[in-house]
């Protein structure tokens, strides 16, 4: 690393990035890794089918599953998790949260839709109110990373509203900007 | 080529580069989860390519660049964005999974807040700043490979870091985290 062009006020902060740590990769994943590139690409060529998005790697983990007969019953959606707190922002500051969804199951071809309060809006998606998309629940925990930013002091409720097999659950946080 | 020899040059080409495109993914995407998927990608894509792959000097640059314009890619399709799991125990985006005590409680218990801080400090940066920060900071990489890496002139990835380290001072300053 180049040290030189660093100013002396830079200093502490460079000493706490260097500190900053990394989780190491689970054991044994360069290999299943390794092997699911190896299985896939050899599939893909055969199919000239391209997926494009690193979420395919687990698309693909799940369709290994449903061969495999682990996923044969409809999974019940999981429960709107009461202990989510709700967040304070600060007015024109962006901040990442994170809405959590503990599921019994793994879940596919869930569909989620955010609708989001006047005044807080969604980073890259200036102006709307309410974005949907389908997405894929793994079993136990998981969690939905939304970069939220509040352009007025009012704040309000996120709700996250995911349907699957025509039942549905909301999920609610609560956002207050100061 | 037969499948079984296309696997394993590909092996041998890639196997090397395993360590710094994991944690380049890991910094790129701040969460060992989506880490594995973006290094899974990588590799299924890199196949792919096998042939490019054979002909390049320095494949760990080239899939590294892969690797980037992948997630920027990812990123653009926030939309599609698949719900993600973590570890039990672990605060989602805190970028502190990897933390590691040592035998002296009080001293890893006033590490692990400044850590907190910083991790807060460092979501507030945007991801291009981040990123710059991160990888030149925390990991290392000379200007020029991040020049190369992210495809911006290097004038630009200086005032970047620049611009970086004095927002995150500021805020850091802000929160009492420094004196």
């Amino acid at each position: 690393m180049h040290t030189s062009d660093i100013s002396k006020e830079d200093q502490e902060v460079l000493e706490l990035l260097k500190d900053y740590p990394m989780a190491e990769a689970t054991a044994g994943f360069y290999d299943q890794a390794l092997a699911r590139a190896t299985h896939e690409g050899t599939r893909r060529q055969r199919n000239s089918w391209v997926m494009a998005g690193f979420g395919s790697a687990i698309a693909a983990g799940l369709v290994l599953w449903l061969v495999g007969g682990f996923f044969l019953t409809t999974p019940n959606l999981p429960e709107p998790d009461a202990s989510i707190p709700g967040i304070a922002m600060t007015l024109e500051e962006p901040r990442t949260i994170n809405m959590m969804f503990a599921s019994e199951t793994a879940l596919e071809g869930a569909t989620l839709t955010v609708t989001l309060p006047d005044g807080i809006e969604l980073a890259g998606f200036p102006g709307q109110r309410e974005i949907t998309w389908e997405t894929s629940l793994v079993e136990g925990k998981n969690y939905l990373p939304l970069e939220l930013i509040a352009l007025t002091p009012v704040g309000g409720e996120v709700l996250a509203r995911l349907e699957h097999d025509n039942r549905d659950r909301t999920f609610r946080l609560r956002i207050e900007v100061s | 080529m037969s499948s079984e020899a296309n696997n394993l040059a590909f092996e041998r080409l890639v196997q090397p580069h395993f360590d710094r495109l994991y944690r380049l993914a890991f910094r790129l995407t701040g969460r060992k989860a989506e880490a594995e998927d973006l290094f899974q990608e990588l590799l299924i894509k890199a196949y792919g390519k096998l042939d490019d792959l054979v002909a390049i000097d320095e494949p760990g640059s080239w899939l590294s660049r892969i690797m980037y314009n992948l997630f920027i890619d990812e990123r653009r399709r926030f939309a599609r964005q698949r719900l993600h799991t973590v570890e039990e125990g672990y605060l989602p985006g805190d970028g502190l999974e990897g933390f590691a005590g040592t035998e002296d409680p009080v001293r890893d218990h006033q590490r692990l807040e400044k850590l907190k801080q910083l991790d807060q400090a460092l979501a507030q940066l945007s991801d291009e700043h981040r990123i710059i920060v991160l990888l030149h900071d925390t990991e290392g990489y000379k200007l020029e490979e991040i020049h190369k890496l992210i495809d911006i002139p290097l004038g630009t990835v200086k005032s970047r870091l620049h611009r970086a380290r004095a927002r995150l001072r500021e805020i850091l300053t802000t929160s009492g985290t420094f004196s």
